[in-house]
């Protein structure tokens, strides 16, 4: 069984970073941000899996935080957006 | 498998890392800084050290990212895009030989060292019983080695000490700027819905590093956070500097830990020791205190040197 939840983890790790592979090429940088997002997610399943795999249900609670700040970091992004004209002149949204 | 997995992590953190190294777009290399934080977070977790996995994911994913992006946001501000963009062909040389002697000195160092490791751990577990404690690492914190922990508290208070004496003289006392010019809608409600959820979790994480992972600085760091989304949309202005609420908030941390050090020189055998009878008591009631301190003290870290003149 543990092995089993082990290659789940890996498989979603892989899955995580082949989107994130793609996503960190984008030249917007709201696209880039997506790659936190995915992180947050992709990382908090690995972590759920890990810890059922290795009984240690202390990883859930990193996998909380990784949700959490991956959110939390989505807001922050927001620094700076709209006062930059470099950035501003870049189509943040693809139409 | 847990090879295969352990590789491709490894394999994915050293992509990573190269990827904020090679972007030219600065904001785009912080992203994907943050991104490399919250993967380091999962590394940490493999070496089965989760109380850093938890750290890790707060500072690295969190509060860092956001501290760059307020820096980067600053200097787009100032300087213009062509000069941050322009830069000499052979610039990156130096750095990365640097970089690279030093990862082979880690390396060699990692791979020296004896078999099996020197290690304090089982007397650390074996004097578990007279603190009270279940964790470990938060023994080794807030009992074994209290000395460095309280420093190190203080050290933080110096920072911001350090940040704010940055301030123009008019704005001294006054409150940090946060919010951005544009605050999209969507910004506001994940800074109503988010912050419940970021103090239980905060308030969970203290709790229960008594017993097991988790601590004073992750949830202070969760803390700081939540703090900095409700100032960044606008919710609530920062805190004027001056107060004396919160002057008293980040000193009461340290302080606390303080008097209860020099308790120790009273009833138990001197500075920083407990009475075995009430330590966990004790060592939890520092830790709440510490967690406000920590809380305040990183969110106006980030938040910067105060540029709004004080109202008064």
């Amino acid at each position: 069984m543990p092995e089993s939840l082990t290659l789940v983890a890996l498989l979603v790790l892989l899955a995580s970073a082949a989107g994130l592979a793609i996503v960190l090429r984008s030249a917007v940088a709201i696209e880039k941000l997506m790659a936190v997002q995915l992180l947050g997610t992709g990382g908090a399943a690995t972590l759920l899996l890990l810890g059922a795999a290795t009984a240690q249900p202390a990883l859930a609670d990193v996998a909380l935080l990784l949700v959490l700040l991956s959110a939390f970091s989505c807001a922050a992004f927001t620094l700076g957006e709209g006062e930059d004209p470099g950035d501003a002149a870049k189509p943040d949204e693809p139409a | 498998m847990s090879l295969v997995f352990d590789i491709a992590l490894v394999a994915g953190l050293i992509a990573l890392a190269l990827h904020v190294v090679v972007t030219r777009d600065g904001r785009g290399a912080i992203l994907g800084f943050i991104a490399f934080g919250l993967l380091l977070g999962i590394g940490w977790a493999r070496l089965a050290s989760v109380d850093v996995a938890l750290t890790e994911a707060a500072i690295g994913g969190g509060l860092t990212g956001m501290l760059l992006l307020r820096a980067h946001a600053h200097l787009g501000r100032e300087i213009a895009p062509e000069a941050m963009a322009r830069g000499e062909p052979r610039r990156w040389l130096a750095p990365a030989i640097a970089s690279g002697l030093v990862a082979l000195a880690l390396g060699a160092v990692v791979l020296a060292f004896p078999r099996p490791a020197p290690s304090l751990a089982p007397q650390a577990v074996a004097a578990l019983e007279t603190t009270g404690l279940g964790n470990p690492v938060t023994a080794v914190l807030l009992a074994y080695r209290a000395i460095d922990t309280l420093l190190e508290k203080i050290v933080l208070i110096l920072a911001l000490v350090g940040v704010w004496s940055l301030s123009r003289d008019a704005a001294w006392g006054g409150a940090s700027q946060l919010r951005p010019a544009v605050i999209p809608e969507p910004l506001v409600f994940l800074a109503r819905v988010l912050p419940p959820f970021g103090v239980l979790i905060a308030v969970y994480q203290v709790w229960v590093g008594a017993d097991l992972p988790g601590g004073t600085f992750q949830a202070g760091t969760i803390l700081a956070a939540m703090a900095l989304l409700v100032m960044l949309a606008g919710l609530r202005p920062a805190p004027p500097t001056q107060a004396r609420a919160l002057r008293a908030m980040l000193a009461g941390g340290p302080a606390l830990f303080v008097l209860v050090g020099f308790l120790g020189v009273a009833v138990a055998q001197g500075f920083l020791s407990y009475p075995e009878a009430i330590a966990k008591p004790l060592i939890v009631g520092i830790e709440a205190a510490l967690t406000l301190s920590i809380a305040g003290t990183l969110a106006l870290l980030v938040a910067g040197p105060p540029d709004k003149a004080p109202a008064s």
